[in-house]
């Protein structure tokens, strides 16, 4: 009794539907496959596995997270461009990663940055250039300054392009910058909090040290100022033409059909604005949802290629 | 200072039938996952974290914490039971655990293995409570060169465990180092060894070793054993007196001063992120070993280096939580989760935690204190289940072994590649043990490796390549002394002495 009224209750529904569907008729065929480019517990598996949860309460669709650590996203971008582009595998990675392997053995790597097709971007990390909050030293210029006068800095990063900033700083001013490697932004800030650091990066775990006044803020690495600190001005504004943009990426195997596609970028947009993912993402990162849509993030990949290697050539000795 | 209302105010919001139902929960969990070889409480924890994000924050982080410690206990059974240690943490435990298993008395030495981490456990929870402000100021001081020179003191301590043929070791740990290499350079992100496989670029996944070398190849070397007839996988004999099934006060008690050093090792390495429990775990081991009058009878199943592992390795777990909740920086994986949870829920973890969270740390004070009694209290009934379980035909344990290390190792590593890796080190490791090499302390090696190359890059980095720049940093110069000295009388005291005895 039960079964044939709910039997009847979803058939009104569909009926009810029918003509508005009629637009966004395409339907995944089968389960879709989630695959995250890192381990799981880390920020990108954290915004992966909730834009599948979000995407499957607005769609209906089953929505399955698989995580494929390795190289920064190159594992699972490698496995990714062999899958069919039915739109059932997608995979979520980072730029700057993907553009750092692509340019520098982009010859050895299955994928070019046309090998997909792009869908969305979830959001841009605000990356910027940090210090103890005691340092006597307020901008890049002051920093490179102070470097000089006392034979050299210690400067913590994680990843490469955050490297080359600096070396392409350290080069045009002779600034006398040593880089120390880390595993992560939260041992860089450990490093600027214990004194063995006199400036390193963050891409957000940094924010509340600027609330709490321990860490203060040089510039950011981003292209545009960030929401959090209005006042910071970035590398560029400071006279140092470098940028680094991390934002983390939806794609798809080449080839997807219009319709496909169309409606895989609709529904990841409603998730990546959903009021939750906007919540989460306020909680992780302190910023909000920045999603550019297919066109845009395409660009940001193609054009960021070209980018990532300027910052190379000024960063080589 | 945090005033005694918000306190109590804490307290008193653990205390509650539903978060004591998740943290129990947990705790379960936890103890069962710990307890399959190859799934473990981390990959636990990083699948439950979604699920908490409906639940209010006391009640999952408590799940979570409730997990972690769970597993602890969890992670010892296998290797007591079937030598199959589940984690590298539990490796140190099999050394002496597995012989008593042999000997029929499973039960005794899983009840010395919960006493142990109950109290290891508890120890840093009351310094965490207690002192973890001031002991993070000092943690923060513990810079890269520091961490390096703590890491090589951490070897020398090791090296005591390296056993009768000094050149085995050695090559052992080269082996472990070699192959911690394999993967992209910590400082210039340049391939290295990966012949082609793009998921070689961050190295062999350390479940995939950890499983395969120490779980899997004892798994295949049971199954190869077996015969035709059924034998359970492990012989209880019926009539056992009580105290060969259980632990005395005397016995726990005489291992007082192994389990205080144990939780002071496995606390202080906890307090400093970026080692680990396994090294506290071998640490603790091998001084416990190096500073008992009869040394030999370790590794023939001592109830001492069960207590000195475990309460090492369960202490880290409480000493973790000092740099994540004073700091906001995680000191191991399962930190780094708990980083997550706490972020999902809106809580950020550092230096303003206690200012405006104060009330909820201390209900999760409270909750951790509830998962250690939860701990206790299910450990002690589990064990039996545990023991009974084992019991069964070891044609059944060890193929429901061997499926859960191959799914467990899938599930972790992402796909059918870590277990071809789990499969090529489960031969690698019945090689070495064929050939007399020491798998743990490969395993040891391989596990510290990546940080160790790490630290020495930063080291060289920040010294300018100038060893005379060491003197602004004497806690390392320090280190490096007593590592000498750790050289010098554990391995050629040693060594000598053997060899003098050899020769009579």
């Amino acid at each position: 009794m039960n079964i044939s009224k709910t039997f009847k209750a979803t058939l009104a529904a569909a009926l009810l539907t029918l003509p508005g569907a009629a637009f966004a008729e395409w339907e995944p065929d089968g389960p879709i496959t989630l695959q995250i480019g890192f381990g799981s517990g880390g920020s990108t598996d954290t915004l992966g596995r909730a834009i599948a949860a979000s995407m499957e309460e607005s769609t209906g669709w089953d929505v399955i997270v698989e995580n494929k650590p390795g190289g920064g996203g190159v594992a699972m971008f490698s496995s990714l461009v062999r899958e069919d582009a039915d739109g059932t595998t997608l995979g979520i990675g980072v730029t700057i990663p993907t553009l750092m392997n692509l340019a520098t053995r982009g010859e050895k790597l299955p994928f070019k940055a046309d090998s997909f097709d792009y869908l969305a971007t979830i959001v841009l990390a605000p990356l910027a250039l940090v210090a103890p909050a005691d340092a006597p030293y307020n901008t890049v210029a002051e920093f490179v300054e102070h470097s000089k006068a006392n034979g050299g800095s210690l400067i913590g990063f994680d990843a490469g392009p955050q490297r080359m900033i600096m070396r392409a700083v350290n080069k045009s001013a002779d600034a006398g910058f040593e880089m120390v490697s880390h595993k992560s932004g939260a041992e860089i800030i450990q490093g600027l909090l214990g004194g063995q650091l006199q400036a390193g990066f963050g891409a957000g775990a940094h924010i509340q040290y600027l609330d709490s006044g321990d860490l203060k803020m040089l510039a950011v690495a981003t292209q545009s100022r960030q929401g959090y600190s209005p006042d910071t001005p970035s590398f560029i504004e400071q006279g140092f033409p470098y940028s680094v943009e991390p934002y983390f990426y939806i794609a798809a195997p080449d080839g997807l059909d219009d319709e496909a596609k169309a409606a895989l970028a609709k529904a990841l947009d409603d998730a990546i604005n959903s009021a939750s993912m906007t919540e989460l993402i306020g909680n992780i990162m302190q910023t909000t949802p920045n999603n550019l849509g297919p066109d845009g993030t395409e660009a940001k990949l193609v054009n960021g290629l070209s980018d990532i290697s300027a910052l190379l050539a000024a960063s080589e000795d | 200072m945090v005033d005694f209302s918000t306190i109590l105010a804490g307290l008193g919001d653990a205390f509650t039938l539903t978060n004591l139902l998740f943290v129990l929960a947990g705790v379960i969990v936890g103890q069962f996952v710990g307890a399959m070889p190859g799934v473990g409480p981390v990959m636990t924890m990083a699948i439950a974290i979604p699920f908490t994000f409906v639940l209010n924050p006391l009640p999952a982080i408590g799940f979570l914490v409730g997990v972690n410690k769970g597993g602890l206990i969890g992670g010892a059974i296998p290797a007591i039971l079937i030598n199959t240690p589940g984690t590298p943490d539990a490796a140190a435990t099999a050394i002496d655990g597995y012989p008593l298993t042999q000997k029929g008395k499973p039960l005794k030495a899983m009840k010395m293995a919960l006493y142990s981490s109950v109290t290891g456990d508890t120890f840093s929870d009351l310094v965490l409570i207690t002192i973890a402000a001031p002991l993070a100021i000092i943690a923060l001081k513990m810079g890269p060169v520091e961490i390096f020179a703590l890491m090589v003191f951490a070897f020398s301590l090791i090296s005591g465990l390296i056993g009768s043929s000094v050149t085995r070791g050695i090559i052992a740990t080269v082996l472990g180092l070699l192959l911690a290499t394999v993967g992209l350079d910590p400082e210039h992100s340049t391939p290295r060894l990966i012949f082609g496989f793009f998921d070689l670029y961050d190295g062999f996944p350390i479940a995939s070793v950890a499983i395969g070398s120490l779980a899997v190849s004892e798994i295949f070397l049971r199954l190869a054993k077996m015969r035709g007839e059924v034998r359970p996988a492990v012989n209880i004999p019926r009539d056992q007196t009580s105290d060969q099934k259980n632990v005395t006060f005397t016995e726990y008690w005489a291992c007082k001063y192994v389990l205080l050093r144990g939780a002071l090792i496995g606390t202080g390495i906890g307090a400093v992120p970026g080692m680990g429990s396994t090294a506290a775990a071998f640490m603790s081991y091998a001084s416990t070993k190096q500073s008992a009058k009869d040394p030999e009878s370790f590794g023939k199943g001592d109830l001492r280096g069960i207590a000195a592992t475990e309460s090492a390795n369960s202490s880290v777990a409480g000493a973790d939580f000092i740099p994540l909740l004073t700091l906001g920086l995680p000191g191991s994986a399962s930190a780094a989760l708990l980083i997550s949870a706490f972020l999902i829920q809106g809580i950020q973890p550092g230096p303003l935690l206690f200012e405006q969270q104060g009330q909820l740390i201390y209900g999760l004070f409270g909750a951790m204190m509830m998962a250690n009694l939860c701990n206790f209290t299910c450990g002690f009934f589990g064990l039996r289940l545990w023991a009974k379980l084992i019991s069964a035909p070891e044609s059944v344990v060890f193929s429901a072994a061997l499926i859960l290390c191959v799914v467990g190792v899938y599930l972790s590593t992402g796909g059918t590649f870590g277990v071809y890796v789990m499969l090529a080190f489960a031969v690698f490791g019945m090689f070495l043990n064929a050939l007399n090499y020491p798998v743990v302390i490969f395993i040891i090696a391989f596990f510290l490796g990546p940080r160790f190359e790490l630290s020495l890059g930063q080291t060289a980095t920040i010294l300018r390549g100038d060893l005379m720049n060491l003197t602004n940093h004497p806690v390392a110069i320090l280190l490096f002394l007593m590592s000498a000295f750790c050289v010098y009388w554990l391995g050629f005291r040693d060594g000598k002495s053997k060899r003098s005895i050899e020769a009579l």
